[in-house]
């Protein structure tokens, strides 16, 4: 299974294709779910209305779309990292759930321990656990050229239950029934930017990171041999690029990435770890790299409409009888079409000409 | 409508009229007519590029010509795909076997022709009753439930050509059937296609191979440069005869060269190495290239050539053997330390390993290079220095372009080259690999690249040139290796032998 | 009785997953790697059990919990291979959507969220074998199971003998293993496809229906728990071999009724979960390692 999945072959096609070509799938899936609203009695207009207002109506409802948005910016960006180099990761999710407890088992561990020392400290823990966790499936694929989807998928699992098991045996909270560790120090929390938002640093450090993103893609050396090498590896490989190395390290810093968005979940939001963790945000991270073709801008505006989406779906509940699940399908549908080449009748029709 | 040119003559069981096939600059098919008469092997002989393989994908309906016409019976007919032409008795057997891998040889057989009863079941009795009918016309006894990637490889041919039969097909297309041969396999096979001629079938026999054509066929038709060169009867056709038609008119010897060679740049001894499937390829092979020199290695496909170039790149592992490039010892490095220490190499397949055809020329043209200091400081890339760099080296190699940022895959394929030559060329290599340095390139590009190989040399380059071009081989090297089943059958100075020679050396005679 | 309690209990939590990954067996001989089982048991589970009220029939219902993960099939199926979608990302795609679909469908019908409890469901009956029953572990392995328990045991064989010995499963076979040389041949690499992808939802969604109206008797959305992955791990770790796919499947059964019966008594239901997923692992290095190997032994 070749990952050849971001900016594949749409070189021939003239630029004002390429920079619409994301809004195709969304288009696609817009009209599948105001299918299924209508089908269920809605007014899709009106739901869409809804969630806009919702999602951006006021300063408070743009922080909390921010927030909504902010491991999903990690989470695709980790996804995208590796797709760049040519491996397929689908184990982002997992690496939220062992990034995740780590940062907070850090942050409850250390109490004593001062903001400016405890709170990297966390980060720190996540990254490394989070990076680690990506190690065998990066040595697999890039040594004996073990298929990365299958090991991540199944990794997802196994950390999802793995840390389900720690959270209720050994980093149990005392005296608590359910599955989840201590609450971290007050020190070991991200500060909050907007109060009473959850809007917290770790968006900023997201934005950064998107920031370092565009950089190292476009303008570093490493960068550039990462592109080649998720484009063409027997062409990387002629060039003199060592590829499976590079298919490791990408791996670890997708993995790294991965792990942080769980540790700036944990830090940011929880404030603990429980199991349950995430709610998919390693998937929707697929969907958002697919969606934003890779790009720092694209994953950045994906990642806002599905923090939006995810944000205005759990409020719009309080003011119609739309279920949240809209967001779902959305999400779904959006992934579906985000692969498909819809523009494949004109491409088939010119193949045979 | 227009009438009929000619009456259809149901003899002709399958032929062409002036079928024409256009790949950009390249004429890959030029006016090509040919008749096979029914009962009748009818072979098509030509060198690397002459343009069979697109005739053959024509005649089985795998591609379309721009202009002409494939002749089915005589009458001008035309092919939706491959199971048409197959349901028109048309069959091929490809160069690369068409047999599917986890089934076996009898499930090949029948496979989308199944016997079976009403419920789907497959009637395996009657299957391998059929089977066993082949198998005796074939004259072979073969272990049926042998499962296909267990079979040796003329097992797996006639396996092929028994399904050809088994799905009703009376003409044969047989594309370079003997490559894959041992000599006595290939004896069997002639036997093979005499016997299924004489039983009234069509056969067309794709090959380059002269003694085999001699031996089978009836009739021959020779293309060049995708135009047929002419069409005999096997009585009138002579070795020399075809060869010449082949390789074209002989073309005046090279100048001999004094003698400017220096120091040894690249210096290969006792090497073994293994092609892509874990066969032996090359053993013992020894092979030295000085500056200043150009050594061409000749071969038919297949016979270790690419895996010298791919031994001395490191893009394979090799068993045994010292590889020196500069005196140093190269063997154990990888390819980019090899880069780094003077090695360039022109890839010969440029769509998948000399380019990134979705990337940017820019990209491509910098590629391997772009760690250098002036392009690349502490790992960011200098981008001014690169645009600069990279438009004063495209204007050089004058590669025909709207922007350098346009994707590599948008360029012809001769500026593509172009932009591949301008690459490995930049920065003063010691030592070029070039492989098929002008494959589907047109005349001008071929001339424009030869240039630049040869002024490479001039200034003291060494290369190493592999290319299934005779002409080019002769018109470039100043010395030719021929290489045959992986050991080296002879060497040729620069005017000292003609194409025959090399061409006999070529196909595994000895020197003389 | 302990023993012949888990011995019961393993063969119930075998049936689901044997039966979805022999439909993904069937699918990725085929040619595609279904990631998305789990969503087309989802949607039989739910179809199955409404129709299991509806009708009162058990039969009826798991018609129409087959037909509801066929459709969902066809729809997976026809994004690959007509759209040219990459698989993997589809099969994700589908289990979000029908995931959310599934709870959309529910809290706009029902207005409940996430749990549907119905009135007069149609159980799956249990099938008790007289004397046999009474057989210590051999009454726990053939007695007291259901139909559809049955059934899928004896597609075991069936797909073997399917597989071998007819025409469709010859070509199904030859389609997915050199898709280029069938269509040379004349067959339809795609639409062969579809069909082996149109069953892997009718069997994954006989699977989810046996969840619903077999063993808990309502639905909820997290009735499947990933046991479409579990059966991709089955139909890899057996190397698409319809024995060896029910053995890993009877396995991981045991591995369920096992972390059940354990929960409590010290060892860890979690890590026993994750044996599936981490065998798979184990077992795609040893083969690549092995393939290795091979090629190098080559003269």
């Amino acid at each position: 299974m070749s990952a050849q999945v971001l900016g594949s072959t749409s070189f021939e096609r003239p630029r004002w294709l390429r920079i619409l070509e994301p809004l195709g799938p969304l288009a696609a899936a817009f009209a599948l779910a105001a299918l299924v609203l209508f089908a269920a009695g809605h007014n899709p207009i009106d739901v869409y209305t809804l969630l806009a207002v919702e999602a951006f109506g006021s300063s408070r409802r743009i922080a909390a779309t921010l927030s909504a948005a902010t491991p999903l910016i990690l989470t695709g960006l980790a996804t995208a990292v590796a797709f760049r180099a040519g491996a397929f990761n689908v184990g982002v999710e997992g690496c939220i759930f062992v990034g995740g407890l780590a940062a907070a088992t850090v942050g409850f561990t250390f109490v004593g321990l001062p903001a400016a020392l405890l709170l990297p400290l966390a980060l720190v823990a996540a990254v490394l656990v989070g990076s680690l966790w990506m190690l065998v499936p990066g040595l697999l694929k890039a040594r004996l050229d073990v298929d990365e989807v299958v090991t991540t998928l199944m990794l997802n699992f196994i950390a999802i239950s793995l840390t389900a098991w720690l959270v209720n045996g050994p980093l149990l909270a005392p005296g608590s029934a359910n599955s989840a560790t201590p609450m971290i120090a007050d020190a070991a929390r991200l500060p909050k930017l907007m109060p009473p938002s959850t809007l917290n640093a770790g968006f900023l450090i997201a934005i950064a990171l998107l920031g370092l993103y565009a950089l190292w893609g476009n303008r570093t050396a490493l960068g550039f041999e990462t592109r080649l090498a998720g484009m063409n590896a027997r062409f990387a490989a002629a060039s003199g690029i060592n590829v499976p190395m590079l298919v490791i390290k990408m791996m670890l810093l997708s993995g790294a990435i991965g792990g942080l968005a769980g540790g700036i979940h944990a830090l940011g939001n929880v404030g603990r770890f429980v199991a349950g963790f995430s709610p998919g945000y390693g998937f929707t991270g697929i969907a958002v790299a697919l969606l934003g073709r890779g790009s720092a801008l694209g994953i950045f505006l994906a990642a806002l409409l599905f923090g939006a989406l995810a944000n205005a779906g759990a409020t719009i509940q309080f003011f119609s009888d739309v279920p949240i699940e809209i967001v779902d399908i959305l999400q779904g549908t959006v992934m579906v079409f985000a692969v498909a080449q819809l523009g494949w009748i004109f491409v088939r029709r010119r193949a045979s000409a | 409508m227009q009438a009929a040119e000619e009456k259809p003559d149901p003899s002709i069981r399958l032929g062409a009229r002036g079928v024409t096939r256009r790949f950009g600059p390249v004429l890959a098919n030029d006016a090509i007519d040919f008749r096979a008469r029914r009962g009748t092997v009818h072979a098509i002989v030509g060198g690397n590029g002459a343009g069979k393989s697109t005739l053959m994908r024509i005649l089985q309906g795998v591609d379309r010509p721009d202009s002409g016409v494939i002749l089915l019976d005589g009458a001008p007919a035309s092919f939706a795909g491959p199971a048409e032409a197959f349901a028109r008795g048309v069959g091929m057997v490809h160069q690369e076997f068409m047999l599917a891998p986890g089934l076996t040889l009898i499930e090949n057989l029948i496979l989308a022709s199944e016997p079976a009863d009403g419920f789907g079941r497959i009637d395996r009795a009657a299957a391998l009753a059929k089977a066993r009918e082949l198998e005796a016309l074939a004259g072979v006894s073969l272990d049926w439930d042998t499962p296909v990637e267990d079979a040796p490889v003329h097992v797996r041919q006639i396996v092929e050509i028994l399904r050809l039969l088994y799905r009703g097909a009376d003409v044969l297309i047989l594309d370079e059937p003997t490559a894959v041969l041992a000599p006595a396999q290939v004896r069997e096979l002639i036997a093979l296609l005499r016997k299924l001629r004489d039983e009234g079938r069509t056969i067309l026999f794709i090959s380059h191979k002269l003694d085999e054509v001699l031996a089978v066929a009836d009739e021959i038709t020779v293309i060049r440069n995708g135009r047929v060169v002419d069409s005999l009867p096997r009585s009138s056709a002579s070795r020399e005869g075809l060869a010449e038609m082949m390789i074209g008119e002989v073309l005046a010897r090279p100048e001999p060269r004094a003698a400017t060679a220096g120091t040894p740049v690249l210096e290969v001894a006792g090497l073994s190495a293994r092609d892509l499937r874990g066969h032996a390829a090359l053993s013992g092979f020894d092979l030295t290239v000085r500056a200043g020199e150009i050594v061409g290695i000749a071969g038919v496909a297949g016979n270790g050539q690419d895996e010298i170039a791919a031994s001395v790149t490191g893009l394979c592992r090799i068993d045994a053997g010292t590889i020196r490039l500069a005196g140093a010892d190269i063997a154990g490095q990888t390819l980019a330390q090899r880069r780094s220490a003077g090695l360039a190499y022109l890839s010969p397949d440029r769509a998948a390993e000399g380019l990134c055809l979705a990337a940017p020329i820019a990209e491509n043209a910098i590629a391997g290079h772009h760690r250098r200091p002036d392009l690349c400081s502490r790992g960011v890339l200098r981008r001014k220095a690169i645009a600069r760099h990279v438009g004063d080296l495209l204007d050089r190699y004058s590669v025909k372009r709207a922007s350098d940022r346009q994707p590599a895959g948008s360029l012809s394929g001769g500026n593509q080259q172009r932009v591949v030559v301008a690459r490995e060329l930049d920065g003063d290599p010691k030592l070029l690999v070039a492989c098929q340095p002008t494959r589907g390139v047109d005349i001008r590009g071929i001339d424009f690249i030869h240039r630049c190989l040869l002024e490479y040399r001039d200034k003291g380059g060494a290369v190493l040139l592999v290319s299934e071009e005779l002409e080019e081989l002769v018109a470039l090297s100043d010395r030719i290796v021929v290489v045959y089943g992986g050991r080296i059958t002879g060497e040729v100075m620069r005017g000292s032998a003609g194409l025959e020679e090399i061409g006999r050396l070529m196909l595994g005679g000895r020197q003389g | 009785m302990m023993i012949d309690n888990v011995i019961h209990a393993a063969v119930v939590m075998t049936t689901p997953v044997l039966l979805a990954a022999l439909g993904g067996l069937i699918n990725r001989v085929g040619g595609l790697v279904n990631i998305g089982l789990d969503s087309m048991m989802l949607a039989g589970a739910l179809f199955g059990l409404i129709v299991a009220s509806m009708t009162g029939s058990w039969p009826v219902a798991l018609l129409a919990a087959a037909a509801a993960g066929g459709v969902v099939g066809l729809a997976m199926s026809l994004a690959v291979t007509r759209l040219q979608a990459n698989e993997i990302i589809v099969g994700l795609g589908f289990l979000v959507a029908v995931a959310g679909l599934v709870r959309f469908f529910l809290s706009s019908a029902y207005g409940s969220s996430g749990t549907l409890s119905l009135p007069d469901v149609a159980r799956l009956p249990r099938i008790d074998i007289p004397f046999v029953a009474d057989v210590p572990i051999l009454g726990a392995i053939l007695s007291g199971h259901d139909p559809l328990t049955w059934a899928a045991w004896a597609m075991v064989p069936i797909t073997v003998w399917f597989l071998a010995r007819t025409r469709l499963g010859l070509r199904l076979r030859a389609v997915g293993a050199a898709p280029q040389a069938a269509r040379a041949l004349g067959l339809n690499p795609l639409a062969l496809r579809d069909l082996s992808t149109v069953y892997a939802g009718v069997m994954s969604g006989l699977a989810g229906a046996y969840l619903s109206i077999g063993v808990v008797g309502i639905f909820n959305e997290g009735i499947t728990a990933g046991r479409g992955f579990i059966a991709l791990a089955a139909f890899y770790f057996g190397r698409n071999r319809p024995w060896a796919t029910a053995t890993c499947a009877l396995l991981f059964g045991f591995f369920d009724a096992f972390q059940i019966r354990m929960q409590g008594r010290g060892i860890p239901a979690e890590l026993v979960q994750t044996l599936p997923y981490v065998m798979v692992i184990v077992v795609l290095t040893a083969v690549a390692v092995a393939g290795r190997r091979a090629r190098a032994r080559r003269p």
